[in-house]
C-alpha cells in the first residue's frame, strides 16, 4: 500500500472513474477533477504528489493548468503525467519544463502503465 | 489562462479546435470511446473484479459502444447528404422527443443525470425528415449529458416561433455557462452553417457540425442560447401547414 495521493485530471467522467478505480486497486489515494479551475482548486487544498492529466479539458486545457502551477514554486514541483489521446502530437522534451514527466498514450497503454509512470516520476 | 492556446497550438503542431480538418476531427471524436472501451475491457480481462463492479463496466463498456455508433452512423449519413434525396414531411416533434427521451434515459441515469421532456398541450407538426431530426436531437442531448452538472436534468422543449410559421425543438443543459467568447465564435459560425463549429472549448464540434448539415437539408438552422447556469442548444424548422388536420 502507499500513501502517495494522485489528483486526475480527466474530463471523460467514466474514464477518470477507471483511472481511480486503477489507481485505487494499487494502494494509492486518488481525486478526480473535470477541468482546470476544479484542479487549481484541488491541487491548493490537497497538494498531491502525482498529477494525471488530460490535454484536451472542458473550458480550458492542459497547457492552461500547466502555466498556472508554474507560476508558483510549491506547485511547480509537483511531478506531472500528461495521459492523452493526442501523445504522438506531443514531445516531452517541449513539456519539461513544466513540469511534465511523462506523456502517456491513451490508446495504447495499458492500465498497469499508469502505475508504472506513477512510480517512475516518483523515484 | 487564454495565452495557453498559442502554447497548445505550437506544441501540438495544430490549431486548436477551429481548424481541425473533419477527417481529423472524426477520429479524435472516435478515439475517446474507443479508448474508454478498451481501458475497461483490458481491466475486465484481468479478473478479480467484484460482480457489481464488473456489471458496471460491462453497463459502461454496452453504453459507450452505442453513443460511438451513432457518431460513426452519423459521419456515413452526413457524407451522403449530397448524393440522397431525403424525403421531408410532417412530423410530430413531441412524439419524436419522447421517443428519445425514453431511448437515452438509461445513458443519462448511467451519469447520474436526467433528460426529461416538457410536453405541449396542443399537438404540432413540422415539415422534416424523421430519421435527421431524430439524430440532430440525439447529437444535442449528447452535447448536453457530457456538459451537464452531476443529478442535473436536461429538458428538451418544443417553442413556436415566428408567429407559429417556425417550430424550436431546444436542449436545455444546467453546468457551466458558455464563456462569452466562446458564445461569440460558436455564433458566427452557426449563423455561416455548415462549417466546422465547436460546442464547448475541448470539442472539435463535429457533432454540431454534423447537426447543422442535418438542419440546413431540412430548410432549418441549429443556434445556441447562453444561460447563467447552462445553454441551450437548438433547431428551428417549419411548422407544416396540415397543423390543421390534427
Amino acid at each position: 500500500m502507499s500513501d502517495l495521493s494522485v489528483l486526475i485530471v480527466e474530463d471523460d467522467e467514466w474514464l477518470a472513474e477507471q483511472h481511480a478505480r486503477v489507481l485505487d486497486r494499487a494502494g494509492y489515494k486518488t481525486m478526480i477533477t473535470s477541468h482546470a479551475l476544479a484542479a487549481i482548486q484541488a491541487i491548493d487544498d490537497n497538494c498531491p504528489d502525482v498529477i494525471i492529466l488530460d490535454v484536451l479539458l472542458t473550458g480550458s486545457t492542459a497547457f492552461a493548468l500547466l502555466h498556472e502551477l508554474q507560476s508558483y514554486g510549491d506547485t511547480g514541483d509537483i511531478p506531472i503525467i500528461l495521459c492523452t489521446n493526442l501523445a504522438s502530437e506531443l514531445s516531452i522534451d517541449d513539456l519539461k519544463h513544466y513540469g511534465v514527466k511523462k506523456i502517456l498514450d491513451k490508446t495504447t497503454m495499458l492500465p498497469s502503465d499508469m502505475i508504472a509512470a506513477i512510480k517512475g516520476v516518483i523515484s | 489562462m487564454s495565452a495557453a492556446r498559442g502554447e497548445h497550438e505550437r506544441l501540438l503542431n495544430w490549431p486548436l479546435l477551429d481548424g481541425i480538418p473533419s477527417l481529423v476531427a472524426a477520429a479524435h471524436e472516435l478515439k475517446s470511446p474507443l479508448v474508454l472501451v478498451r481501458q475497461l475491457s483490458l481491466m475486465l480481462e484481468d479478473g478479480d473484479m467484484p460482480a457489481d463492479e464488473q456489471k458496471r463496466m460491462l453497463r459502461q463498456i454496452s453504453l459507450t459502444s452505442e453513443r460511438a455508433l451513432r457518431l460513426t452512423s452519423d459521419l456515413t449519413r452526413s457524407v451522403r447528404l449530397t448524393d440522397a434525396l431525403f424525403d421531408l414531411e410532417p412530423v410530430n416533434p413531441q412524439q419524436l422527443c419522447q421517443d428519445i427521451v425514453r431511448e437515452l434515459q438509461p445513458l443519462f441515469s448511467a451519469h447520474n443525470r436526467n433528460v426529461k421532456f416538457v410536453s405541449r398541450k396542443n399537438p404540432l407538426l413540422l415539415v422534416a425528415n424523421r430519421d435527421l431530426l431524430r439524430r440532430i436531437i440525439l447529437n444535442f442531448s449528447d452535447n448536453a449529458l457530457h456538459y451537464a452538472d452531476d443529478d442535473s436534468t436536461v429538458i428538451i422543449r418544443i417553442g413556436l416561433l415566428g408567429a407559429g410559421r417556425i417550430i424550436r425543438l431546444g436542449v436545455r443543459d444546467y453546468g457551466p455557462a458558455l464563456p462569452i467568447d466562446i458564445l461569440k465564435s460558436l455564433r458566427g459560425k452557426l449563423a455561416n452553417s455548415p462549417t466546422p463549429i465547436h460546442a464547448r472549448p475541448q470539442s472539435s464540434g463535429l457533432g454540431l457540425y454534423i447537426a447543422g448539415q442535418f438542419a440546413n437539408i431540412m430548410n432549418g438552422k441549429i443556434g445556441v442560447t447562453r444561460h447563467s447556469d447552462g445553454s441551450t442548444f437548438y433547431v428551428d424548422l417549419q411548422a407544416s401547414s396540415q397543423l390543421s388536420l390534427l
